[in-house]
């Protein structure tokens, strides 16, 4: 697999343009999200942090001033600090501990007791304690003189509880912002994917409606340099087919025309001298004779021909057709008698379709199973699921399976027309079968006979038209 | 007296074997090379069907039919060398009464004329005369008055009209129409009911775009109502 196939280049682009969106929209949301609670973080942290520590040392002035007085009343100066926004103090001298309201000795953590005990600088920690996040100071103070308080130390514990709640709304309010940012993302990849596709999707209704013989289609003038020049060699394109379709169209009704006139003559004047045959000696009869069967093919060929021409563009008589009818009327008006067996789930079927084309498929079927088959042997009309199938067998040689497909091709004669060697036919009668059969949406092709016996079975498949 | 028909068609072989053809039936067959010498001749030939050929040199076939119409109510058969939509349908907006396309055998052509005949007959014999809204049809007369003033109906028009008052108020399908009216067997060309309906109903409707009594049942065919 090249690069090509990469499995994002097999996105569809629309795909691909709003996945952009999202993911740059995502990626500039989070840089920024984690930016923001960072830096939030940081200087709320540390505005705390420093208001916190001025309140300390001054608290712990007091306190060293209070170590003068000989026996300080420790739980009254401890009540009578300034107290910041909850903060609490505790003093420690040798084994006797002093603390706030609700706190205990043990709610000091050993290392910072004994860090600040070994150093005579601030030290400061943070912890966890009864759960709520706290930073605790501490220091150790020196007493006056030779005083007989030895490790004097102390400590304020100040609540961080309230900075964290503040910084989880914060998070929160950044992470809505964030998700919110990648919708934007999402609804601009939206729209921008629209406005980047609609030229194409212009483009590609344009080609349908072409398609579909609108011949006459064109794109609207843009004025994006990009696309101007798309449009207008689509433009181009388009006017040069249909100018080239409207000189074949009118080739073809030319010849038609060309080709019609001559041949009514023909007919009528056969037709005249069959009327007086019993007055024709016998050599001359047998000369009309040959006239009229070749007038007659060359009837036929014309109609091919003409059919071809225009089942590649003409416009089709659509009705609701039931075949049961159809094929009926088709082999009442066909030399022969061919039995006909219609499957109790094929009768009153309908198909949506052109009589004529539809009687024409089954009248070259049958006149291909008169030249090369020996003549039908059978007629049978059957339901397979949404299809209804028509199939014409006839007991001649059959068609080798290597020429299955190939005598649906125009021009392209099977072996068993070949052998025949008179140059009869020109190999379109199969051909219109199937175009025919395609443009109501169906399939033709031949197989061998079911049972086994030698023959052709050809099937021409049509979708059932929707019951109303 | 026997059948005239007349027969425009500027090529010669074709105009000459047709005539056999139709004098083979025992008709008599009256020629005109032009559209032109057609109209200028009309009134002295008189004939009871005309067979026009859309290819003329000078005034098209649609052309000649427009005149024709204007002027007679004859039946109107067009020949065309093309069976596109767009030609069946100008033709039978021009006011032919059925189209064939060439080449033409002469025993469809002839069965067609006899069908046209047999169409301008049967109105002599039809059934009492009726009331329809607003319309009162009278069939031996020939005869459509809409609010007690006349109108005027080819005879392929009022064929149609009587088909459909005969049974009033029931959906008739296309074919059915085709074959009681025009005498066509299960490939008759359903657009001949379409645009002799629309016809009809620029004549007998009070607003054509909105009619109250030819009513079109899709997928089905056509009704009359009052």
């Amino acid at each position: 697999m090249s690069s090509r196939g990469l499995p994002w280049r097999r996105l569809p682009l629309r795909t691909r343009v709003i996945g952009a969106f999202t993911l740059g929209a995502a990626i500039a949301a989070l840089v920024l999200v984690v930016i923001t609670y960072g830096l939030s973080r940081q200087s709320m942290l540390q505005q705390r942090e420093e208001s916190s520590e001025r309140q300390f040392f001054a608290n712990a002035r007091q306190v060293q001033s209070s170590l003068r007085a000989e026996d300080p009343d420790f739980t009254q100066l401890l009540e009578s600090l300034p107290s910041l926004s909850g903060s609490r103090s505790i003093v420690r001298t040798g084994d006797e501990t002093w603390t706030s309201l609700s706190l205990t000795p043990n709610d000091l953590p050993p290392p910072l007791v004994s860090s600040v005990l070994e150093s005579s600088q601030a030290k400061t920690m943070r912890y966890r304690l009864d759960d709520q996040p706290v930073l605790a100071f501490g220091l150790q103070l020196r007493p006056s003189n030779a005083s007989a308080l030895q490790g004097v130390a102390y400590f304020e514990l100040v609540p961080l509880a309230e900075v964290e709640s503040t910084l989880e709304s914060l998070a929160l309010i950044l992470l809505v912002g964030g998700a919110l940012t990648v919708l934007v993302g999402v609804g601009i990849g939206l729209w921008a994917s629209g406005g980047l596709l609609r030229p194409l999707t212009d483009i590609s209704d344009a080609a349908t409606s072409i398609a579909h013989g609108r011949f006459d289609t064109r794109l609207e003038e843009v004025s994006d340099p990009d696309l101007d020049a798309l449009v207008s060699s689509f433009n181009e394109m388009a006017a040069a087919m249909e100018t080239r379709i409207t000189r074949d169209a009118r080739f073809s009704s030319d010849v038609s025309h060309e080709l019609r006139s001559p041949l009514m003559t023909l007919r009528a004047s056969i037709d005249v001298m069959q009327h007086r045959r019993e007055e024709l000696p016998e050599r001359t009869q047998q000369a009309l004779d040959l006239l009229n069967d070749e007038v007659v093919r060359f009837e036929h060929l014309v109609q091919d021909l003409l059919d071809l021409s225009r089942s590649d563009s003409g416009p089709m008589e659509i009705d609701l057709v039931n075949i049961e009818e159809l094929v009926k009327a088709t082999l009442a008006s066909s030399e022969g008698v061919v039995p006909l067996e219609v499957s109790g789930n094929a009768e009153g079927a309908l198909v949506m379709g052109d009589k004529r084309r539809l009687a024409q498929v089954l009248d070259n079927l049958l006149r291909n199973a008169e030249k090369y088959g020996d003549g039908p042997t059978r007629l049978t009309i059957s339901s397979s699921g949404r299809n209804i199938e028509i199939a014409v067998e006839d007991s001649g040689p059959g068609v080798a399976p290597s020429e299955r497909e190939l005598i649906f091709e125009r021009f392209t004669r099977g072996a068993a027309a070949r052998k025949r060697g008179t140059g009869d036919g020109a190999g379109l009668g199969l051909a219109l079968v199937d175009e025919h059969a395609r443009r109501h949406g169906g399939t033709a092709r031949v197989e061998g006979k079911p049972n086994g016996d030698s023959g052709a079975r050809f099937v021409v498949t049509l979708p059932k038209a929707g019951r109303r | 007296m026997s059948i005239r028909i007349l027969t425009i068609e500027d090529d010669e072989r074709i105009r000459t074997a047709v005539r056999f053809a139709l004098e083979d039936e025992g008709w008599n067959v009256l020629e005109a090379e032009t559209g032109e010498q057609a109209l200028e001749e009309f009134d002295s030939m008189n004939p009871d069907v005309v067979l026009v050929d859309i290819g003329l040199p000078g005034i098209d076939g649609f052309e000649v039919c427009r005149a024709l119409r204007r002027a007679s109510d004859v039946p109107i058969i067009m020949v065309t060398a093309r069976d596109d939509t767009h030609d069946v349908v100008a033709g039978l907006e021009a006011g032919s009464d059925d189209y064939l396309t060439k080449p033409i055998a002469p025993k469809e052509l002839s069965a067609r004329i006899r069908a046209l005949l047999r169409r301008v007959k049967s109105e002599n014999t039809g059934s009492s005369p009726r009331t329809v809204g607003d319309l009162d049809i009278v069939p031996d007369e020939g005869v459509v008055r809409k609010s007690g003033t006349e109108i005027h109906l080819t005879k392929t028009e009022f064929h149609l009209l009587c088909e459909l008052s005969d049974q009033l108020g029931k959906v008739l399908s296309r074919e059915h129409l085709l074959e009681e009216v025009w005498g066509y067997d299960y490939f008759g060309d359903g657009r001949l009911v379409d645009v002799h309906v629309r016809r009809l109903r620029t004549k007998i409707e009070t607003d054509p775009a909105h009619p109250r009594h030819v009513v079109t049942v899709r997928g089905m065919g056509y009704k009359l109502q009052p």
